[in-house]
């Protein structure tokens, strides 16, 4: 019964999106599936100090600008991600569309989405509609992701 | 419905446990943050190993398999291992990967092992240690070094040892456990002068310093261990700092790397027998990324020198010293191998020979390290599909 109370929960609660996988290539698929529109890239882990802060203001981003697309990649493993679902909807980013890093060299996959980031996080990039980005190491200030959301996105 | 949902209950049940967790989560997203950070820190790579020469000329390799640390030696320059000793009779969990590396010193018959114990708590951690008094026959039961107990960051330790005594340090958050506003955490150290039997009381050597980055340590000429470690200057410059222990901290980067996050991405330093100290470090700094040189003479700090391939990710560098010549490693990734670049000088930092490559593997790699030893200079280097390395790469 206990476990019954508990699917209900969660059949109830938001809805949280299934984690994908995070290969070489998967940021052409991103950027595919995004032709024309803009969005931020938001890297993180579940082992970094600062990053519980980064999901704090991207949250509180994605509930006063719902309109905001967000794109969550966690640096993790593939067997985490039912955890990092579960921390991104702790930080109100249930039903964001999140990734996680899928291959046992995460430098791989640095490679590809940057090769000039060194793996500080957490790393975010505010890609335009035209898909040029601009890539930014450490916590975004909630204004700072405000404005872009007023800029980019109506 | 209720029918169709008992069932799904059911395959709910048989998929287990993480049901159960995952409704942890829903009430508690802090509690939830410290199982991922537990199992993250069961499940880890263990890349990370530490080596280091005896008297003899024997290497020995500590690594972390499960919740023990082993202990194994080699006769023949690392080809082949002895069945290793397991140090920790008591299961414990030990940070093992990236910048956090269990630390081997050995100093005649002592050899001295120190690590990080992971706590259940979020990047929390102790500062364990064990010796053996008899050649690595046996070891004492661990003892945790940090005084301050609570389940907080004491984490990233290093330790250097001589005939005087060993020397821990590391990264403690307990002056900022109940203060939000500090900034960072602080640098500790613990010292013992009876051969690893006790520690004396903890000491801070400086507030503010940068969370999860390494830290180096190097004897001074008169046996001070000199500390090199990265700090947050003004609200969240984390730049380069480095003291002798007991002494006030000089600034030795002037990177200007303003930033909130965590870059997992310390220095090295190496000291010379006229108390010149070789540095490298990594910035993030958008005027001069990457890792970076700097010979300090007295005051005299020379212009920092900039190496690596900064498109192939340059970075974890380690750096030594014997008499004028200066020697660098550190790795790159060029998208399909990790390797092992090295470069140079003969006239103590100056002038520089080209990179050149030294190993490469084509799967996950650990940092590069240098150690002496065989009247040599060796790096060592462990990887994932090639096995454990360690090549005599100078004098």
């Amino acid at each position: 019964m206990k476990y019954f109370l508990l699917l209900l929960a969660m059949l109830s609660g938001a809805a949280h999106a299934e984690t994908r996988f995070f290969t070489p290539g998967s940021l052409q698929t991103i950027l595919a599936d995004r032709a024309g529109k803009p969005f931020i890239l938001s890297l993180w882990s579940n082992a970094c100090a600062h990053c519980p802060a980064e999901l704090k203001n991207l949250g509180e981003l994605a509930r006063k600008h719902p309109g905001v697309d967000i794109v969550l990649v966690a640096t993790d493993t593939p067997d985490e991600a039912q955890q990092l679902e579960k921390l991104a909807q702790s930080y109100g980013l249930g039903k964001t569309e999140q990734w996680v890093f899928a291959d046992p060299q995460p430098e791989k996959l640095r490679f590809e989405i940057d090769r000039r980031w060194y793996g500080e996080l957490p790393r975010t990039y505010f890609f335009n509609a035209k898909h040029r980005r601009e890539g930014h190491s450490g916590v975004i200030p909630l204004e700072r992701l405000e404005s872009w959301a007023g800029e980019h996105v109506k | 419905m209720v029918r169709q949902l008992t069932s799904l209950a059911i395959a709910c049940l048989i998929s287990g446990a993480a049901v159960a967790h995952d409704h942890a989560a829903h009430q508690a997203p802090k509690r939830d943050y410290a199982k991922v950070w537990l199992e993250n820190q069961e499940k880890a790579p263990r890349l990370a190993v530490a080596a280091s020469f005896d008297p003899a000329g024997r290497l020995w390799r500590v690594q972390t398999v499960g919740k023990h640390l082993k202990l194994s030696s080699s006769d023949d320059g690392g080809a082949h291992f002895s069945a290793p000793l397991t140090v920790n009779r008591e299961p414990e969990l030990i940070s093992s990967d990236g910048e956090a590396r269990p630390q081997i010193a050995i100093v005649g018959q002592r050899i001295y092992l120190s690590w990080t114990q992971a706590l259940p708590q979020p990047f929390a951690g102790h500062i364990r240690f064990a010796v053996s008094q008899d050649g690595g026959h046996s070891f004492s039961d661990p003892i945790t070094v940090n005084d301050d107990t609570r389940p907080i960051t004491h984490r990233f330790n290093a330790m250097l040892a001589d005939q005087q005594g060993v020397t821990l340090s590391w990264i403690d958050k307990r002056d900022g456990a109940d203060r939000a506003e500090y900034r960072g955490a602080a640098i500790y150290t613990a010292r013992s002068t009876d051969g690893g039997r006790s520690f004396e009381a903890n000491r801070k050597l400086e507030d503010h310093s940068c969370e999860c980055c390494r830290i180096g340590m190097a004897s001074d000429r008169d046996g001070t261990p000199v500390i090199l470690w990265r700090q947050i200057f003004g609200r969240n410059i984390r730049d380069f700092a480095l003291a002798r222990l007991g002494e006030p901290l000089r600034r030795v980067s002037e990177d200007d790397w303003k930033i909130d996050a965590c870059p997992h991405h310390g220095g090295a330093i190496a000291i010379d027998v006229e108390g010149t100290r070789h540095i490298v470090w990594f910035t993030g700094a958008e005027k001069s990324p990457g890792p970076h040189y700097r010979r300090i003479d007295g005051q005299q700090m020379s212009s920092p020198m900039p190496f690596g391939n900064l498109d192939a990710q340059a970075g974890h560098p380690a750096v030594a010293v014997s008499g004028n010549e200066v020697t660098l490693v550190w790795r790159e990734f060029d998208g399909s191998a990790n390797r092992i670049m090295s470069m140079r000088s003969t006239n103590r930092g100056t002038d520089w020979s080209a990179p050149s490559i030294l190993a490469s593997t084509r799967g996950a790699a650990d940092y590069p390290q240098l150690i002496r030893g065989q009247g040599g200079l060796w790096l060592i280097w462990n990887t994932a599909e090639d096995g454990f390395k360690a090549m005599r790469v100078g004098t």
